[in-house]
């Protein structure tokens, strides 16, 4: 006891970021399994129940197969244009989901934060991971209509793998990024449902980039957009639909970047969150 | 007396200050007349220059009127929010009682149990070799895999309590919760809070119930428009506080 506040550390400083991670991890139990137990709180007042994880995106699908596959035509250059747009709409679905939830994870949380300490990274990893389950019935639904249009599995289905990892971690950058941005500017939840539907359009969605476009300049302009690069990745494992360099590298670069610059963003205001 | 046990915890000059938005009466006037762009908005300085030491193996009550800050101070003590300057420095990180926000109204007290020990810090592993004392001492094993909506109050505030004492933190803070539940959980909780606060490093109490300070408490802290008016003696300090409100 010579010197009893030697040990003292300062309560009001971020712990260092290797520290903190350490803290994550710890409690990544945290972070996979309350949002899979919210999922289940979703659908528990509903007739068909659980059912709806798999209805949703088996709907959604439908819809818009309905519109741009029967009712207009925008198939032009497109061998399968069924499992085209499959694959389009749920990827393009999930990254959408991932963000627009991230937006409000922090104001939603806010009881929680401002009672209990944790880092608060969780809340938009628990974000990504619960968007993430959500999208396996999708994915699954989408691989089997894939097969049903006349596709079939081949070694360059296992690079899907790559892809959809590339895309979490790109899902999980955005998503710190978005969350920091929705904790100090509300507003923006009101703004990512437009980005968003200009987004769908600029991600060829919904019709083939290389059919429509034919200038060398703007068809490397699609591949600075993150989304259409996953899209057109995961077209080029499912559908052998055409992929070049630009668009896997975009989709790398995009991943990366916003993950460090995420963390770094989320980390330093991770004590300011609550305010 | 208390110089030569070690500190816990040291807020050294601590101000918060909140930025309350403002709510005015939306019309189309106020729209176009304010000169001014964005909301307005008031700060409110809710703790205002206060310095404080808690040390290992102390009680420390917390009294004040409604409004004086000790909720914020509590807040602030653990991190939960940002000082507008000064310091609070501290052997471990703090924490408060209770994890109600973490809790979820549609889904069963089990899942919940699970839910609010992991917002705990608790991994998996540990809440589920836990869980069948959590029930026991909040005492729902009948209702547990109902959904929590369909619980009293009283049965949501044992849940709440039973899951948020089964880790005893090392410097723990607890805003008014020892009068949850029924004539006998209240028993049973003023136990497990004394069991909780010999196993604590320290203890922080805040509560408006004054035989509950001056019996559990080792020293007393009056906050008053967020500034600290007097610090000492649990006897003098709960009197001299009790005078105060008595005159106004």
């Amino acid at each position: 006891m010579s010197d009893p506040d030697q040990q003292l550390v300062d309560l009001t400083r971020p712990s260092p970021p290797v520290a903190y991670l350490a803290e994550v991890w710890r409690r990544r139990d945290f972070a996979i399994l309350v949002p899979v137990q919210d999922l289940r709180a979703q659908n528990m007042g509903s007739a068909l129940g659980q059912l709806w994880h798999l209805l949703n995106p088996a709907l959604m699908v439908a819809v818009y197969f309905l519109i741009f596959g029967v009712i207009i035509d925008t198939s032009r250059g497109v061998d399968n244009f069924l499992g085209f747009l499959i694959v389009g709409v749920v990827w393009f679905h999930l990254t959408q989901r991932v963000v627009q939830d991230a937006a409000v994870c922090i104001p939603r949380n806010l009881g929680l934060i401002r009672s209990v300490q944790f880092p608060r990274i969780l809340l938009p990893a628990a974000t990504v991971n619960g968007q993430t389950a959500a999208f396996v019935p999708a994915l699954v639904l989408a691989l089997a209509a894939v097969i049903a249009t006349g596709e079939r599995p081949s070694l360059r289905w296992l690079a899907l793998i790559g892809v959809l990892a590339a895309q979490f971690v790109f899902n999980f950058g955005a998503a710190l990024l978005v969350a920091r941005i929705g904790a100090a500017v509300p507003d923006v939840r009101q703004l990512l449902p437009h980005v968003f539907r200009l987004l769908f359009y600029a991600s060829g969605v919904i019709f083939s980039v290389d059919a429509f476009v034919t200038s060398e300049f703007w068809r490397r302009a699609f591949a600075l957009n993150p989304i259409y690069d996953v899209i057109t990745c995961a077209r080029w494992c499912l559908l052998g639909e055409p992929v070049d360099s630009w668009v896997v590298a975009g989709m790398l670069a995009w991943g990366s970047v916003l993950l460090v610059a995420g963390f770094a963003v989320f980390w330093r205001s991770d004590q300011r969150l609550g305010a | 007396m208390d110089s030569g046990r070690a500190v816990t915890v040291r807020v050294d000059d601590a101000h918060v200050h909140y930025r309350v938005y403002e709510d005015p009466a939306a019309g189309i006037k106020q729209l176009f007349a304010s000169g001014r762009t964005g909301r307005r908005y008031q700060t409110i300085r809710a703790v205002r220059g206060v310095s404080l030491d808690l040390h290992e193996s102390e009680t420390l009550g917390l009294i004040g009127a409604n409004g004086s800050g000790k909720s914020t101070l509590l807040a602030a003590m653990t991190g939960l929010l940002p000082l507008a300057s000064g310091t609070i420095l501290g052997r471990s990180r703090p924490s408060l009682l209770g994890v109600s926000a973490a809790l979820r109204s549609a889904l069963s007290g089990r899942r919940n149990i699970l839910i609010g020990g992991l917002a705990l810090g608790f991994t998996r592993a540990e809440v589920e070799s836990r869980i069948d004392e959590i029930i026991d001492f909040a005492g729902l094993r009948a209702a547990i895999d109902r959904p929590l909506r369909t619980y009293s109050s009283g049965m949501r505030a044992r849940l709440n309590f039973a899951i948020a004492t089964a880790r005893i933190p090392d410097i723990l803070l607890i805003d008014e919760a020892l009068s949850v539940g029924d004539e006998d959980f209240r028993v049973r909780s003023a136990e497990r809070i004394d069991e909780v606060c010999s196993a604590a490093g320290s203890v922080v109490l805040v509560s408006h119930n004054m035989a509950e300070i001056e019996g559990s408490c080792d020293r007393v802290a009056w906050l008053d428009d967020g500034v600290l008016k007097a610090v000492g003696e649990p006897g003098e300090v709960v009197a001299a506080y009790l005078a105060s409100t008595a005159s106004r």
